[in-house]
């Protein structure tokens, strides 16, 4: 439609009796529309009423996003439209891309998306549409789900390429755990619990500590590690020579890293004879280095008492 | 940001300040000290004169050095850039009082709740043009408002009846509400409809829900796996499975699936069926909940896996039953950000004042579990005081964002976990007997008192009791529950 033009001039809508907005009698929280947003959701009640799913439709809700893009119904509603007509489902991922990055942090546009790009059957071209989305938000949650869900869809969790992407954003922030997240997810989140091979538990677990050595402070790979030793079903005692390096309760002056205390105190927890060294990582966590959490360590050092809790 | 609610608001906000150089700050930081610590000593020299106050007391700045985390690695990246900014934004708020608002006895600001509910009864007005991106968020907008206005203990019953005739056209002739006239319906628009209308709590308000047709949607959105979508055809997340078991509970659904439930295809036939298995999937390897299996671990997600969890048996049993206590309480202890002493949702993000309830709030389900004692009051409390209070009124995400009534909704509902002790009470006869039925263990909660222990909050800074589980004022959904108990069929 012609800016400026009303669908009520339009003669391509002159069939359509426009349903205005039943509001009651003082609404509460009421916006004050302006008078196009308010003829557009008109004619759309109207064409949702009548089941029409056609091309003027399409335009409808493609005029209506631009407008308010967090309108579930209008996605909804168009997504519908594109399956009945049949219509050009490439062309609507080659629109989608700049609305989707023009309004970064909607969450209907993903699930949109999900369903195109579900139907089309090819993630051709979306590995790199995600990664712009990215630059702009390196954290953005719906942008790491839709990538989860794409890396299912299409089986590409032992693709060589998705392991490297990721690598690629964990090197730009270590500390972005949805990166981690992601790497998680497709080295382990294809597996379903089946053991993982020597040559990878290794790979990983020297990934982690690379990461760890990097910024000891960072909880990212911490949990990521310990994630790992707790999958492998190995003893923690495993990561216990690489944990000293960062805490060590022989110089208490010296830690590098809260979480190599925490998880140094749990390394001493699983050792039966080392209650005590545990209790003593866990007194330092809780004075001097994550005070804020006394209360969590003391809990945890009150846990030592009980050796059924333990387990 | 607003994850139950699907969308982030993108509301027109003024351009932010120039950022200070460090330098600057750091000066500025140096001045509000000495102020605040002067301020601090005339508070004390009055304090003096009165032998009601007791509790020893430390300065401002003296808190927060004893709640820093001593260790700061070297390397700078993107998030260590935006955190150390955050905590420039904050700090001022925590050592000083630049707002000049009025102190309490331990030198915090008070609650200033006048202001607030001044702002959320703006939040219910009327809304300019360039608000048409909130259409699809009325349910919301109403929801957030008229639970923090009850919060600060305003009456909302001035309201009741615009909030029925609100309402009335947003319900969808199928089942449940969207977010206006003629939107389709959505489990979020439904939640907050739902919750809005108990809030009001009079017969008209609840007899405007059709129960038949919000159990038929709800059927529809059951998923084979065991969870729920937000909408048909959308997305399957932790917020699906809470709101329907919200919705069930508080308006005594039946618990079996409706006969034409497209998973009673696959061979379900209750509500419940797959539910704690699909939720024990949510939980990921750093001990939190995600969205859905797979997904970040997140703190808004995790509030709505607890809450599901809590409607469907004693949190003591189904906690232990579906998720890994000790790695779970792990991920929740660690997402309290120090110094700031306020909630992040998940690892290496920002401070946020909605979190004090998404986090904040998973506390007390825990604790209904038996695990105690475990997190920081005390600095949440601190964070919402000193921080998320904007100065015209409303709550915000932190210093320098614009106060909403999101925010302003889920500090105060943290503030209220901070300040307030509950009991679980499963099995035992409840006063009234209600919620005998189907998942009526949400109803076996007791308040037992107001947290003592070193509190930094004043009589007048209390909140009032919100429910633990469905974030309402306390009473009102025992009363909406008697209420349906007491009526026979739809
Ligand atoms: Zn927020």
């Amino acid at each position: 439609m012609a800016p400026g033009i009303f669908y009520h001039d339009d003669p391509a809508w002159s069939d359509v009796e426009p349903i205005p907005q039943e509001d009651g009698e003082h609404p509460l929280a009421a916006i004050a529309y302006t008078d196009e947003y308010s003829e557009a959701m008109s004619y759309l009640r109207a064409v949702m009423a009548q089941n029409e799913y056609s091309e003027r439709g399409l335009e409808l809700t493609e005029h209506i996003i631009n407008m308010n893009p967090a309108h579930y119904t209008v996605w909804l509603y168009r997504s519908k439209t594109l399956e009945e007509i049949g219509a050009d489902l490439h062309a609507e991922i080659k629109w989608l891309n700049p609305t989707a990055l023009k309004h970064l942090k909607n969450y209907q546009i993903w699930h949109h998306r999900q369903i195109i790009v579900n139907k089309l059957d090819s993630s051709e071209g979306e590995a790199d549409f995600i990664a712009t989305m990215l630059e702009q938000d390196n954290k953005n949650y719906h942008v790491w789900s839709y990538r989860q869900w794409l890396v299912k869809r299409f089986g590409l969790f032992s693709k060589p390429e998705e392991l490297q992407w990721v690598e690629g954003m964990i090197e730009e922030d270590v500390r972005n755990n949805s990166a981690w997240n992601h790497r998680w997810f497709i080295v382990m989140g294809g597996r379903d619990g089946k053991e993982l091979p020597e040559a990878i538990l290794k790979r990983e677990l020297d990934y982690a500590k690379y990461a760890i050595r990097k910024a000891p402070q960072n909880q990212s790979p911490w949990n990521y590690l310990r994630g790992i030793v707790r999958y492998a079903k190995l003893p923690l005692s495993v990561l216990k020579a690489f944990t000293l390096e960062f805490a060590d309760l022989a110089r208490p002056d010296e830690v590098f890293s809260s979480h190599a205390l925490d998880t140094l105190a749990d390394i001493y927890a699983e050792e039966n004879s080392q209650k005590e060294e545990a209790k003593k990582a866990l007194d330092l966590l809780a004075t001097k280095y994550d005070p804020i959490r006394a209360n969590y360590w003391n809990y945890r050092k009150k846990l030592l008492d009980q050796p059924e809790a333990v387990s | 940001m607003s994850a139950l609610a699907g969308q982030d608001q993108e509301l027109p906000q003024p351009p932010p300040p120039p950022r200070p150089t460090l330098q600057e700050v750091t000066a500025a930081e140096d001045r509000i000290e000495e102020l605040s610590d002067s301020e601090w000593e005339s508070q004390d020299s009055e304090a003096q004169d009165s032998d009601t106050m007791a509790t020893p007391k430390i300065t401002p700045s003296e808190y927060v050095r004893s709640v820093t985390i001593p260790i700061q690695d070297k390397l700078a990246t993107g998030t260590t850039e935006v955190q150390d900014e955050t905590l420039e934004a904050v700090l001022p708020f925590l050592q000083g009082n630049p707002n000049d608002f009025e102190l309490n006895m331990f030198g915090l600001p008070t609650l200033r709740k006048e202001a607030h509910i001044k702002f959320l009864k703006h939040a219910l007005g009327r809304y300019p043009s360039n608000f048409a991106a909130m259409d699809a968020a009325r349910p919301w907008l109403l929801y957030w408002s008229l639970q923090g206005l009850t919060a600060l203990g305003h009456d909302v019953s001035e309201y009741g009846e615009r909030v029925v005739s609100t309402f009335a056209p947003f319900q969808h002739p199928t089942g449940g509400f969207g977010g206006g006239h003629g939107q389709l319906p959505h489990l979020a628009c439904s939640y907050a409809a739902t919750l809005s209308l108990i809030i009001v709590g009079t017969p008209s308000a609840y007899d405007s829900i059709n129960r038949r047709t919000m159990w038929h949607y709800l059927g529809r959105m059951k998923q084979p796996d065991g969870g729920f979508t937000m909408c048909p055809g959308g997305e399957e997340d932790t917020r699906g499975a809470f709101i329907a078991l919200v919705i069930i509970s508080l308006l005594n659904l039946p618990l079996d699936l409706p006969p034409d439930a497209p998973a009673r295809k696959t061979g379900l036939t209750t509500f419940l069926d797959h539910l704690g298995d699909w939720i024990g999937r949510c939980q990921t390897f750093e001990g939190g909940i995600s969205a859905a299996p797979g997904n970040e671990a997140h703190g808004a997600y995790a509030f709505c896996a607890l809450g599901c969890l809590s409607i469907m048996g004693a949190p003591a049993s189904t906690f232990n039953k579906y998720l890994d206590m000790p790695r779970l309480l792990h991920w929740m202890t660690a997402r309290q950000s120090a110094p700031e002493g306020g909630f992040h949702g998940r690892t290496n993000k920002l401070v946020d004042g909605c979190y004090s309830h998404w986090i904040g709030g998973c506390w007390p389900l825990v604790e209904a579990a038996g695990y105690t004692n475990i997190w920081n009051r005390n600095a949440l409390a601190r964070y919402i005081l000193a921080a998320a209070q904007f100065k015209k009124g409303g709550l915000v995400d932190k210093p320098g964002k614009r106060p909403d009534a999101y925010h302003t909704c889920y500090n105060l509902a943290g503030l209220s976990a901070a300040q307030w002790r509950f009991a679980y009470d499963g099995g035992v006869e409840v006063e009234g007997e209600v919620g005998k039925g189907d998942l009526g263990a949400a109803f076996c909660w007791r308040v037992e008192g107001e947290w003592e222990d070193q509190r930094v909050w004043g009589e007048g800074d209390t909140v009032r009791v919100v429910h633990p589980v469905f974030v309402v004022p306390w009473g009102k959904a025992e009363e909406a529950r008697r209420y349906f108990e007491e009526k026979e069929g739809f």
